[in-house]
């Protein structure tokens, strides 16, 4: 048996929770929510202390017994988002949270406890946090995170169990705390198999023989033999530094000032570890459980805290302090190796390594608001495909400098179609129309016939035949004429390009 | 101004006040200004004798091959990183490489609204990591207050900047230190570049019209003798490329 400790939070009545907190002015009356089954609409979700109401009634029945209830449709996603928020909630109590719709959250609270008082204060904690916003939870402590599960469904709130009592705990409970398919848990049921402890005495071939391997698969993660993996609602980072305000900050500069606390103390923690940030996230946690996330990314690792802040700087502006923040964390997600020498290098005021640092910082800048990108070669003659777009931190390799032929400077996006004049069909052009004037050519040079590349191109592509033609008034361009290959259609020529 | 009545005075004398009018209107510290170099004739009509850097220059494009080609010879000698900034910008680098602007050297920075163009353009100027930063404006052409920042920024940074304008009849006061017309110029057959080139603005030089031939075997910018040069112009009445 590991050591590790589970804190699972079930939430009985989410769905009504947050139709409450969306809508505080129907807090004191019933609420339920509703959805078709086979043609008849039936209460989902209930919250009506004090009636009779059950979930599955039939919505006319219910609208008969009680003619205040306040209906909503079901919105499954939206409650899956409203548990996806708690769980980002959650983080504040450990990194390691997962939601597990519908509706239960799993904290991993290894080694968490001692920070909030033990376990039953950690427990306390959260369920007087959630219950204060009017959220109700049945919480209970646990070594095995489906263990716990099974108890929280069952209704033992503030239950801690031992580490390694799971097993006897739970074998009273019934199957149908489960999360097992209908006709499978009619199957147990049928044999006189009703408790989990009466299906766990059984021998497990027959069991998978007849019911498969899914309940053999819950049976072993609710006794911990093979725990199920659940994703948590955002990686462990590896570095995390947190400030927890007294009174909830508003303003702009309350903001930055946080901020700059918290670059303070987690860049020390960086060079320490012999690390730069590539990734960080700023995560923000509102008074009303709301979580706003603002992350940045550099090009090359970095941990010079006046360069973070301008990159914070300007996606500050999304967060959102309603009523104010009582949390911020700010965390390196990803990090990369960034050796001691280099800064003590670059931080001296003059050499180019300070050059290179100071464009990396302004490529970083413009990165975080803007395209930004460098040009290498591409490997195909086909000019829109002879240069690829890269990113601006990798090194690219150069063209060639020296081509026999003037190359054009500018290469137009979409070619615009020319209306030209030749003296033969496959000869080089002595008049263009180009914005709506004629221009009478006074040199061609060409023509540069390039195929298309059979291994990509559409069959019916035409190959082209450039000119380098330079007009009466100076101006030099690159003009192709499209489709020698079918001599039943006219050419049609085209300006791809400006010659210097 | 004084310094032209005081024309008795001893030439070192008028060099200082040069020096110390140039220190009023620019900035407190005012470091001889390193430069690039165009060619002979036109680097001595230039009162630094070279195009300055740390300094911002306007380039009003009447024909967009030359003035790209011009923008990136210039570029290409200001050896180091270059930012090209521009909405779209659909700048070829086979044709640059020939300039000697190497790919290698090169970013591109893709800008929707003009606001953004300003913006990165003067975080690039202002950055020391950066030897050339070029802005190709569509439409809104920079007013003066933001062409006073921008100068600003060029002497903080070091760098020299380019601001690739449409030839407009209209051009707007601004704060660059000089500004050029290029339009194209009717070559010989061999194939090197011709351009007519226009000073139009530049505080202490006089407007100048050139044509000039760049070789592209040896990679130097010459005034091309045959046609009549450096005719003096007037600012209004400059730039016919035909």
């Amino acid at each position: 048996m590991s050591s590790r400790r589970f804190l699972v939070l079930h939430l009985p009545m989410l769905a009504t929770d947050r139709i409450h907190e969306r809508e505080p002015d129907v807090r004191n009356l019933p609420v339920a929510t509703w959805t078709t089954q086979n043609s008849r609409r039936v209460l989902v979700s209930v919250s009506a202390p004090g009636t009779t109401l059950r979930s599955g009634q039939p919505l006319a029945d219910a609208q008969a017994m009680h003619p205040g209830l306040v209906l909503h449709p079901a919105d499954p996603q939206a409650d899956l988002a409203f548990l996806n928020r708690l769980a980002l909630w959650a983080l504040r109590f450990t990194p390691l949270v997962s939601s597990d719709p519908p509706d239960d959250l799993v904290l991993d609270v290894t080694g968490c406890t001692d920070l909030h008082g033990g376990e039953a204060g950690l427990l306390r904690k959260v369920s007087a946090a959630l219950l204060q916003g009017g959220i109700a939870v049945i919480a209970v402590s646990a070594g095995v995170g489906d263990a716990a599960a099974v108890l929280a469904r069952s209704g033992h709130h503030g239950r801690i169990v031992p580490p390694g009592a799971e097993l006897a705990a739970i074998a009273g409970l019934p199957l149908g705390k489960l999360r097992l398919q209908p006709d499978c848990l009619a199957g147990l049921h049928r044999l006189g198999l009703l408790t989990i402890g009466d299906a766990l005495r059984q021998p497990r071939a027959p069991l998978m023989r007849r019911f498969g391997r899914q309940l053999i698969d819950v049976l072993d993660a609710v006794t911990g033999e093979r725990p199920r993996p659940l994703p948590t609602v955002r990686p462990p980072p590896v570095f995390l530094v947190a400030r927890t305000f007294l009174e909830p900050i508003v303003t702009r500069p309350a903001i930055d000032q946080a901020l700059d606390d918290l670059l303070e103390q987690l860049c020390p923690e960086l060079a320490q570890a012999g690390q730069g940030a590539r990734q960080m996230t700023l995560r923000a946690f509102r008074v009303d459980r709301d979580v706003q996330e603002v992350t940045i990314g550099t090009g090359l690792p970095t941990r010079l805290p006046a360069h973070l802040r301008r990159l914070f700087a300007d996606k500050l502006g999304q967060l959102e302090p309603d009523l104010g923040f009582e949390r911020i964390t700010l965390q390196a997600n990803v990090v990369n190796a960034w050796d001691a020498t280099q800064e003590a290098m670059t931080s001296s005021d003059a050499g180019p390594g300070r050059h290179q640092q100071a464009l990396v910082q302004l490529l970083d800048r413009l990165s975080q608001r803007l395209p930004v990108w460098r040009l290498a070669p591409g490997a195909s003659h086909w000019p829109e495909r002879s240069v690829t777009r890269t990113d601006p931190f990798t090194p690219v390799a150069s063209f060639s400098t020296r081509s026999p032929l003037p190359m054009p400077v500018r290469l137009r996006r979409r070619p615009l179609r020319l209306m030209v004049t030749a003296l033969v069909p496959d000869g080089p052009p002595v008049q263009i129309c180009l914005d709506g004037k004629v221009h009478h050519i006074a040199w061609a040079d060409g023509p540069e016939r390039i195929e298309p590349e059979w291994w990509r191109d559409p069959a019916d592509r035409r190959n082209r035949d450039y000119y380098r033609v330079e007009l009466e008034s100076g101006a030099r361009l690159w003009v192709a004429r499209a489709g020698a290959r079918f001599s039943d259609q006219p050419p049609r020529w085209f300006l791809h390009g400006y010659l210097p | 101004m004084p310094v032209d009545s005081n024309a008795e005075r001893p030439a070192g004398n008028l060099a200082e006040l040069r020096l110390q009018i140039g220190r009023l209107q620019r900035s407190v510290r005012a470091p001889p200004p390193a430069v690039i170099s165009l060619c002979d004739r036109i680097d001595r009509t230039l009162p630094s004798h070279g195009l300055a850097r740390a300094s911002v220059h306007e380039v009003l494009a009447a024909d967009p091959g030359a003035a790209i080609g011009l923008c990136s010879l210039i570029l290409g000698r200001a050896a180091g990183a270059v930012v090209w900034i521009g909405s779209d910008p659909d700048v070829w680098p086979q044709g640059l490489a020939a300039f000697g602007l190497l790919s290698d050297r090169l970013v591109l920075v893709d800008v929707r609204r003009s606001r953004d163009g300003l913006w990165a353009f003067e975080e690039a100027l202002r950055s020391p990591g950066v030897a050339a930063a070029v802005l190709v404006v569509d439409r809104q052409l920079p007013d003066l207050i933001a062409g006073r920042r921008l100068q600003l920024a060029a002497e903080a940074g070091g760098g020299i900047g380019l601001l690739l304008l449409p030839d407009t009849e209209l051009s707007p006061p601004s704060a660059a230190r000089t500004r050029w017309r290029v339009g194209a110029a009717l070559g010989q057959r061999c194939g090197d570049p011709c351009w007519s080139l226009s000073l139009l603005r530049c505080s202490g030089a006089r407007p100048a019209k050139w044509t000039v031939t760049w070789n592209r075997v040896t990679g130097v910018l010459g005034v091309t003798p045959a046609l009549p040069t450096e005719m003096l112009v007037t600012a209004m009445s400059g730039g016919g490329q035909h």
